[in-house]
């Protein structure tokens, strides 16, 4: 077993030591008994509140989902109306898909940090859900690859007229499998604490989501294995979907355009959005659920750090694209600028740049605001407007260009500037709303902190001094 | 053949190890006892047995799958429907790609979910002993026994320091 010290010092800030653990050199120490009592307490904590919440984001998302059906009902038949759907649906894909990540890559890498923040990660893959109704009507629009006997550019070169339609649904069908089956992996012995100590439907839907997980060698060494397998499956999957998807909601229907860093941008992005998307329901847990103990500083400034890091590439990638279009000069080149940049969408292209990279920049840079709870959370928030604003101007941009005109060779005449109509404002609120819903009703089910992996970082660390400091004594099993 | 499941509760790792020890050399085969606790411990800190896994058979099964079958449907539709493209080979391997990782990856997610209900011994249906304790950090010596040596497995239970004695046939 190899060791690992990590050093404490002064990062706790006067805010987190409200604890109700027992605190030594700066480290809280919670009992296995008080763990499971704080957790399995909190899927039930506020339960009126809960309520009102839930009830209205329902209505919401009947909303949402009246919206779409009336839409596909007025519109199915011209695509330029769907831009703010496909904006929507892209970002749903941003957020949910990202998230996962959070939970995967720090945990592979073997960081203590991120075990309270697993399961809060873990549980956007869920908002695939939302995502897959959403993309129902955008696939019944989507222009096949062949009409009026021309075929337009794209990845799928002469395949069958409904081939993107086919795989785009597939493979978020796919994404959606593996973030379902590492959520219910990561909550399998979770499942178990529910039946075990909970009440009423929580310990029913326990039992039966806990398929008699008793904690034997075998069910912890595959559980082991299976959240590292479906880690991994996880990520290539999102890299493809992003991949699919931008090819065959953007550059497929804008001609012309050939950008082989957009889809790579996309997927950055979405790692933004997924860590800010964490970031922010963590801080809800910690400020709604009481769960100082679980969700501390550390987490946030971790986490905010990685959301500097992530604003920083939004940047790196939307320049390295940006660089080649400003300086190709073709027709085909200054049509994408003019469309995507200084075009119908440049309202949401200032502000969603500012809030992608610039305020979030310019705010994370100091370490007060990073090393605090409240600092990464107001980053966050920024940063999803950001990306909101920024899947406008690229999916709107894209679909309003005429089915007629996705076979040219460039875009000829910039199409005018397309506002959400009544329809859009109800899929946007709605599909939101619908998002959020399923989240919380997740975290109604099994604990927002996962109670055995806060256990595990509580079997495996342990307070020491250090010279005239003090520090945590990490053990990493190998 | 085994009948009876005992179970010893203990509140700490250490004496749940010596129990291990215990029934080991009392000659209780490797694999009939277990340590059963609501966090994961590293393996081999009770020195329990660490049965052989198989579980990349399941994904690898998937994949090989799901590769194949997407060889067969972008093989035999080009072929099926032979256009040549940019001058390129009617068997275009780029081309293929897009599809064949996408139902290799599919075919992969699906068989490890269905390696899960297998390998993870899920559904449970006869657990044996158990005690809702172990979820709150209790750590439990399940035995698995014949009838005749169940006086045995409890003695060393016992002298190992299990606080509490379960029993499930």
């Amino acid at each position: 077993m190899a060791t690992n010290s990590a050093i404490a010092g002064d990062t706790a800030a006067p805010e987190d030591h409200g604890s109700h653990g027992e605190e030594i050199a700066g480290h809280v120490v919670l009992l296995p008994a008080q763990v499971k009592n704080t957790l399995v307490d909190s899927t039930s904590a506020g339960s009126s509140r809960f309520m009102r919440w839930a009830i209205a984001l329902s209505v919401l998302s009947v909303i949402g989902i009246v919206g779409l059906v009336l839409k596909f009902l007025a519109h199915s038949d011209d695509q330029t109306k769907w831009g703010y759907t496909a904006a929507v649906a892209a970002f749903l894909l941003t957020v949910g898909g990202g998230a996962p990540l959070v939970a995967v890559a720090p945990v592979l890498a073997k960081a203590n940090w991120v075990r309270p923040l697993t399961r809060i990660a873990s549980a956007f893959s869920l908002i695939g859900v939302v995502t897959m109704i959403v993309m129902i009507p955008l696939v019944a629009v989507l222009p096949p690859l062949v009409t009026e006997g021309a075929r337009r550019r794209s990845i799928w070169f002469e395949s069958p007229d409904w081939t993107p339609h086919t795989f785009i649904f597939l493979a978020m069908f796919t994404l959606l499998l593996a973030g379902l089956g590492l959520f219910y992996t990561t909550a399998l012995p979770d499942f178990a604490a529910m039946r075990d100590h909970s009440s009423g439907w929580r310990q029913r839907m326990g039992k039966m989501l806990a398929r008699g997980w008793v904690g034997s060698t075998v069910q912890w060494r595959t559980l082991r294995m299976r959240i590292g397998m479906f880690g991994t499956f996880y990520f290539l999957i999102l890299i493809y979907v992003h991949f699919l998807f931008t090819s065959d909601f953007a550059m497929g229907v804008v001609p012309g355009w050939r950008d082989a860093i957009f889809p790579m941008y996309h997927a950055m992005s979405s790692i933004q959005a997924g860590v800010a998307i964490t970031i922010l329901a963590a801080w809800a847990g910690r400020r709604y659920l009481g769960l100082q103990d679980y969700l501390r500083l550390d987490q946030f400034w971790s986490l905010g750090r990685l959301l500097f890091a992530s604003s920083l590439l939004w940047i790196y990638f939307f320049f390295s694209a940006f660089i080649v279009f400003w300086y190709g000069r073709s027709l085909a080149d200054i049509a994408w600028v003019d469309l995507f940049i200084r075009g119908p969408m440049i309202w949401a292209f200032i502000p969603g740049m500012l809030m992608s990279f610039v305020v979030p920049w310019w705010w994370l840079i100091w370490n007060r605001i990073r090393t605090s709870v409240d600092g990464p959370a107001i980053g966050a928030v920024i940063v999803l407007f950001g990306l909101l604003l920024d899947r406008m101007r690229i999916y709107v941009s894209s679909w309003s260009v005429p089915p007629e005109e996705i076979h040219d060779r460039y875009l000829k005449h910039i199409p005018e500037t397309v506002w959400p109509d009544a329809f859009d404002y109800m899929i946007i609120v709605g599909t939101t709303a619908a998002a959020a819903l399923v989240v919380a009703l997740a975290f109604r089910l099994v604990p927002i902190v996962s109670i055995w992996q806060t256990q595990e970082y509580q079997l495996l660390s342990k307070p020491v001094r250090y010279i005239r400091g003090h520090g945590v004594l990490v053990a990493k099993p190998d | 053949m085994a009948d009876r499941s005992i179970l010893g509760l203990f509140q700490e790792a250490e004496p749940a190890a010596d129990a291990m020890d215990g029934l080991a050399r009392a000659g209780f085969e490797q694999g009939t006892f277990d340590v059963l606790t609501g966090t994961p411990y590293p393996e081999g800190a009770f020195g329990e047995h660490v049965p052989q896994h198989r579980l990349f058979r399941f994904p690898a099964f998937g994949a090989i799958i799901g590769f194949t079958t997407a060889i067969l449907l972008t093989a035999g539709t080009q072929i099926a429907f032979p256009l040549v493209t940019g001058g390129k080979p009617i068997l275009s391997l780029f081309a293929m790609i897009i599809i064949m990782y996408e139902m290799t990856m599919l075919a992969a997610v699906i068989a490890t979910v269905i390696g899960i209900i297998f390998e993870s011994r899920l559904p449970n249906m006869n657990p044996g002993a158990y005690d809702e304790r172990i979820t709150e950090g209790w750590i439990g010596v399940v035995v698995s026994v014949e009838s005749t040596r169940a006086q045995e497995a409890e003695s060393v239970l016992k002298t190992a320091g299990a606080l509490e004695i379960k029993h499930a046939s």
